[in-house]
């Protein structure tokens, strides 16, 4: 039944989901209880009945204790007693309560008690330094590279470059700007000439979706330009006619790209954005 | 080490226990052979595949010759005909792109194992016992911490469960949902071509739960994340103890439990349910070797031991060595520093005479032969002379 040496048999041999083999030198126990953390016939816990470990929860030291009698018993198997706050009663205690016991067992826990109680006087200088009281956070490499994969990715889709773009027309139309800016007067009007005809188009759109019909519209658009008379008689008349021609041609041909473009230093942008921004420019 | 039997006490669904007890089955004291759970596991294993293989025409349905030598060309066949790509190209080796591989697999490889019955009875036997072992469940990986008592055993009223709300109940109760929730925890995608064929999570296995009759326990408990149910009358070996390793997590219901001395017999009575089987013997009935060692009646029968062992003694002359000399014969020394006097005396009266013949350098021959002294030592026997001049 339970037999230390067959269970040792069975860990050691075949299985043990506590053994850690991190190091080609050492076998490390990655069970809680365990006494000195190696993998060893004398410190597994598992394989031995009657056992005893010192732990530290908040600060304080427990002793726990693990016999025979219990071993079937999971739920109540370690019995903890709570270890004096002064080192040396903490000492004098265990060695009470491990009157009898296995002289490594005692050793043990009597040497990771000295190791406990120094980690808990250096953690609590710590806690008083603004080093302890920062929490440390590990930088996880797989996540870092991909979140900024997709910001990277984001940053192109959104095309803040295109709304900034759209929001300074759109103010200098409206005139905030005043006379503040100049800029080449052919590269303003072919913006404008650009916005209009798109609105022109979405009318004629319109016109499209409700009668159906584009050609005889146009051609009914352009018999009033053919009064030659009037014509003659105004040159404003002309150009604001001429115009009117133009845009009108305009409204047959496709949607032309922007000509207007602002040039970005060349160093910005990569070769994945240059895709992306293309991509993104055709639709 | 128990002579007596112990008893296990019975825990109801609420995981307190009924006043009930049972006296702990025998199979529990089988010993635990992992070498042959290992082995009959392997084997069990093998039984439920399917025959896969390449197709035998596979590579084989071309007409290809080979072109012969004087081409200059390998001597591999080759395709006939022309007009494709395929034309001239190599087939039917294993070497060739498009050509059968080497030694195709055949349908008719072995797939099923054959396992003595004994053994395959063993092999369940010790994966029981070591299921009443908690080191033995610690070391597999569940989380047993808050569970009672081991074995568990739970009463008959669980085996009429309906619903799967009272199952997770029942399991938080008895303290083993640590177990599940580590099943939970461990859920992941499996890595390999599997996930495309049906086989796309995978995770732990938790406790398994060993039920007599079933009246609704199999489908209250089967859709929780690692639960395994199986039937007393069909103990599998490879839910008892998966991976090939022993020490499953098993909560057994009380007709399961009863149900063990019957099936595998204690050592004083044959099993009632298989003919003509009884328990394996263990090789030793205590197997706790460090405490036998000290046990009085074998140490009365072993000579004492061995602290320092004695070396090869190198065997030295005592003509040559004196110490060894004086050691075997201390009367030695004595006629040694005789011999040495006697030695002494001689040289100084044979200088005395030489030095009278020559007359006018007496005096300085006396002052030379007072001045040096010559020792000869002469030992008795035949032994080798030593001739040392000392100047003062």
């Amino acid at each position: 039944m339970q037999h230390d040496d067959v269970i040792w048999s069975v860990l050691n041999g075949q299985f043990c989901s506590y053994k850690q083999q991190k190091t080609k030198t050492q076998l490390f126990c990655s069970n809680e209880y365990n006494l000195t953390g190696l993998c060893n016939r004398r410190s597994c816990p598992l394989a031995n009945s009657q056992y005893a470990t010192v732990r530290e929860e908040k600060g304080i030291c427990y002793l726990y204790l693990k016999v025979v009698e219990r071993s079937h018993y999971p739920k109540k198997q370690w019995e903890k007693i709570k270890l004096h706050e002064s080192y040396v009663k903490a000492l004098k205690q265990v060695n009470e309560h491990l009157l009898y016991w296995p002289r490594f067992v005692r050793h043990k826990c009597k040497q990771r008690l000295t190791k406990l109680t120094q980690y808990i006087i250096r953690t609590r200088r710590l806690m008083l330094k603004q080093t302890g009281q920062r929490e440390l956070v590990p930088i996880k490499k797989k996540y870092e590279r991909r979140e900024k994969k997709h910001e990277d990715k984001a940053f192109i889709a959104a095309n803040i470059d295109r709304s900034i773009e759209n929001e300074l027309l759109e103010r200098l139309k409206k005139g905030t700007y005043g006379d503040t800016y100049t800029f080449p007067v052919t590269a303003i009007k072919d913006s404008m000439r650009e916005e209009s005809s798109d609105e022109e188009e979405d009318d004629v759109d319109e016109e499209v979706d409700k009668n159906g019909d584009t050609e005889s519209e146009d051609e009914e658009e352009i018999e009033y330009v053919e009064d030659f008379q009037e014509s003659e008689a105004s040159d404003i008349e002309d150009i604001n006619e001429m115009e009117y021609e133009e845009e009108e041609k305009e409204v047959q041909r496709p949607a032309k790209k922007r000509q207007l473009e602002i040039e970005y230093e060349p160093g910005t942008t990569t070769k994945i954005k240059e895709k992306l921004r293309q991509r993104h420019a055709n639709d | 080490m128990a002579a007596s039997r112990p008893l296990v006490s019975i825990y109801d669904a609420k995981g307190q226990p009924t006043g009930k007890q049972i006296a702990l089955p025998v199979v529990f004291r089988a010993p635990i052979r992992t070498d042959i759970v290992s082995f009959v596991h392997d084997q069990m294993r093998r039984n439920k595949r399917q025959a896969h293989a390449v197709s035998n025409k596979a590579g084989e349905q071309t007409s290809a010759q080979s072109w012969g030598t004087g081409r200059a060309v390998a001597r591999i066949p080759r395709v006939r005909g022309g007009g494709t790509h395929r034309s001239g190209q190599g087939a039917f080796g294993n070497m060739c792109r498009g050509g059968r591989m080497y030694a195709p697999t055949k349908i008719w490889r072995k797939w099923h194992r054959k396992i003595n019955l004994n053994q395959r009875r063993y092999a369940t036997v010790s994966a029981i016992a070591a299921s009443g072992v908690p080191s033995l469940i610690m070391a597999k990986g569940h989380s047993i911490e808050n569970v009672p008592e081991i074995p568990l055993v739970i009463s008959k009223d669980v085996e009429s469960l309906r619903k799967t709300k009272e199952a997770v109940a029942v399991l938080r109760k008895l303290g083993a949902w640590q177990d599940i929730l580590k099943v939970y925890a461990s859920k992941h995608t499996r890595a390999g071509k599997g996930k495309m064929r049906n086989r796309r999570t995978v995770m732990k296995r938790g406790p398994v739960i060993i039920y007599n009759a079933d009246h609704g326990i199999k489908k209250a408990f089967r859709n929780i994340p690692g639960v395994t149910l199986l039937s007393i009358q069909r103990l599998n070996l490879l839910r008892l103890a998966p991976g090939g390793h022993v020490g499953r997590f098993c909560i057994w219901t009380e007709d399961a439990f009863r149900e063990l001395d019957k099936l595998y017999g204690t050592w004083k009575t044959k099993s009632v349910r298989k003919t003509d089987y009884n328990l394996p013997m263990p090789l030793m009935t205590n197997s706790d070797l460090g405490r036998l060692l000290q046990a009085t009646e074998i140490q009365n029968v072993l000579r004492a031991p061995i602290k320092r062992q004695q070396r090869r003694k190198v065997k030295k002359n005592p003509l040559k060595n004196m110490s060894l000399m004086v050691r075997l014969n201390p009367y030695s020394s004595i006629q040694k520093r005789r011999s040495l006097a006697q030695i002494v005396k001689g040289r100084s009266t044979t200088k005395r005479t030489n030095s009278k013949n020559k007359g006018s350098f007496a005096t300085v021959t006396k002052r030379e032969t007072t001045k040096t002294t010559t020792t000869t030592v002469k030992s008795s026997g035949k032994a080798s002379t030593t001739s040392t001049t000392k100047t003062s």
